[in-house]
């Protein structure tokens, strides 16, 4: 029984709001009592566009089932719309068991609570999933949607052919929206030491995406978290650590790191506020080994235009990394472990 | 359509950079046989009820197995080379000894090389393995190769390539030792 004035302490503070009861959250927060603390420190503003970001997640075993517990105990405090999903949706076969075991299953208590998957397809899946109803492909294996002022673009990187490249640009430049998002399996900027970048898909996709004002890229198929340094501008983050884990494979020390992890499994949450991306990386636990602010391109572009109006010339072109690194973020520390 | 021009017109920028060539006869021909394998499988396709953009994976699963059963029917005394022609083959290997060679290439052959699946018998009409992931086809390469109908695609098994229908998730044809990726 608690002491009289260690009650009135605990009844204090739950009025103050500093120990909010998790229950007053979601209804779906209420299910996961005895699952991972999650503490979700996005501004969760009024109208924000707010998602999650997880690849390579299809296995259907344990390790991504306990990680969509974490996801489900982060939708109860931050209630996301939906879901990109970076590719490697289902591995091996695919019957409609495999559906179930691999994909329905585990986000069942999502899919119940309304949140739509958008999948990209992964070197793995079967360009058939684009007919699935729950991956909202719209029977297309790359496709577009908008959400608020928010446009997002889905790419079939492991074949990325003439006919889809043209789609691409020309629904890059016909983009009016304040954001543009695109999402595909392979990272065009990684510091994996199975895979690397995909040198090949940079060279025809990164000039689209300089010249149409893409603002961050989500990739995966590098089964670890890394949020890569600013490049001409782009923000680029590989999230494929949704089921399977490459343990100990970020490369330390590399140039392109701004943040990873690579000791679990993990998925991200973002918020679009404004000119603002917020995201926060969290693990099977419910730690979070990354967070952070980014700017929208324009936005960065016409601060930078007045200060180059106000500064005096500068002595040439910086690099890419150094020029554009605008991140404001914390617990960013590389290659950590949880 | 011509694949060169299929190419320029699908690519602009493509265009600008190269001339216009008309394709070899044996391209051409290879053309002329992918089509008429697309035909079939469009055909065929037409008897099964098409899943649509909302399906359950029961239906998806049932027809790409129905479709690749009449594909198999209809095409029973298919054999290797009937679509990738040795002609064409020759062809094809040229554009990917070009596309593969120098600094430049280099980066794509890794790119082929590191996404290779485990190699594994290839043959005609056979589905491609479920647990076998696919390469990558490196997009300057595809721009050089002649343009595949819809949904019939190029991958490479080890030094092979194949061209995979994704509908039905079948081996349409293989061309052996096309390329050597070590």
């Amino acid at each position: 029984m608690l002491k009289p004035r260690m009650g009135s302490l605990l009844l204090s503070l739950l009025l103050s709001g500093i120990l909010a009861p998790e229950w007053s959250t979601s209804a779906l927060a209420t299910q996961s009592t005895g699952g991972p603390k999650v503490d979700v420190t996005l501004p969760q503003k009024s109208g924000s566009v707010r998602f999650m970001v997880v690849g390579d997640t299809g296995t259907g075993g344990s390790a991504q089932r306990k990680l969509a517990e974490t996801m489900v105990a982060a939708y109860g405090k931050f209630p996301f719309e939906f879901v990109l999903m970076v590719g490697d949706n289902l591995y091996g076969s695919e019957r409609p068991k495999d559906y179930q075991e691999k994909f329905e299953e585990p986000y069942k208590p999502l899919l119940d609570a309304g949140v739509k998957f958008y999948a990209a397809l992964g070197n793995h899946d079967e360009p058939q999933q684009r007919h699935y109803e729950r991956f909202n492909m719209k029977g297309e294996r790359y496709y577009s949607f908008k959400i608020k002022d928010v446009k997002f673009f889905a790419l079939d990187s492991t074949y990325m052919s003439p006919e889809q490249l043209k789609w691409i640009e020309e629904e890059l430049k016909g983009s009016n929206e304040d954001w543009k998002i695109c999402f595909f399996h392979h990272p065009i900027y990684s510091s994996g030491g199975r895979h690397g970048s995909d040198v090949e898909l940079r060279k025809v996709l990164e000039p689209l995406f300089v010249q149409y004002g893409v603002d961050a890229v989500f990739a995966g198929h590098e089964h670890f978290y890394e949020r890569l340094k600013p490049q001409k501008q782009i923000y680029y983050f590989t999230s494929g650590a949704g089921g399977k884990l490459r343990k100990g494979d970020l490369t330390r020390g590399s140039p392109l790191t701004a943040a990873g992890f690579d000791q679990g499994q993990s998925f991200m949450l973002i918020e679009i506020t404004g000119d603002e991306m917020h995201f926060q990386t969290l693990t099977t636990s419910g730690a979070t080994v990354d967070k952070g602010t980014a700017v929208r391109r324009e936005k960065l572009r016409s601060q930078q235009n007045l200060a180059t109006e106000a500064a005096p010339p500068s002595k040439g072109p910086a690099d890419s990394t150094s020029r554009s690194d605008k991140t404001k973020s914390s617990n960013g520390s590389t290659a950590g472990s949880e | 359509m011509p694949f060169f021009l299929g190419v320029c017109l699908a690519f602009p920028s493509f265009a600008e950079k190269q001339p216009a060539q008309k394709p070899s006869p044996a391209v051409q021909d290879f053309l002329k046989r992918v089509e008429r394998y697309a035909d079939l499988r469009n055909s065929l396709e037409k008897k099964l009820q098409e899943p649509g953009d909302k399906a359950e994976p029961e239906e998806i699963r049932a027809h790409q197995l129905a479709l690749a059963e009449l594909i198999r029917g209809a095409r029973s005394e298919a054999k290797e080379g009937d679509v990738l022609c040795p002609e064409a083959v020759k062809e094809l290997k040229q554009v990917l000894k070009s596309e593969f060679q120098g600094a430049g290439g280099k980066t794509a052959k890794a790119t082929v090389k590191e996404s290779a699946p485990a190699p594994f018998e290839c043959k005609v009409n056979q589905a491609y393995p479920a647990n076998a992931p696919v390469s990558t086809v490196p997009p300057d390469v595809l721009l050089k190769l002649p343009q595949l109908p819809e949904d019939i695609e190029y991958r490479f098994v080890g030094s092979n390539l194949i061209l995979r229908d994704v509908r039905a998730n079948i081996v349409v044809d293989c061309a052996r030792e096309i390329t050597s990726l070590s």
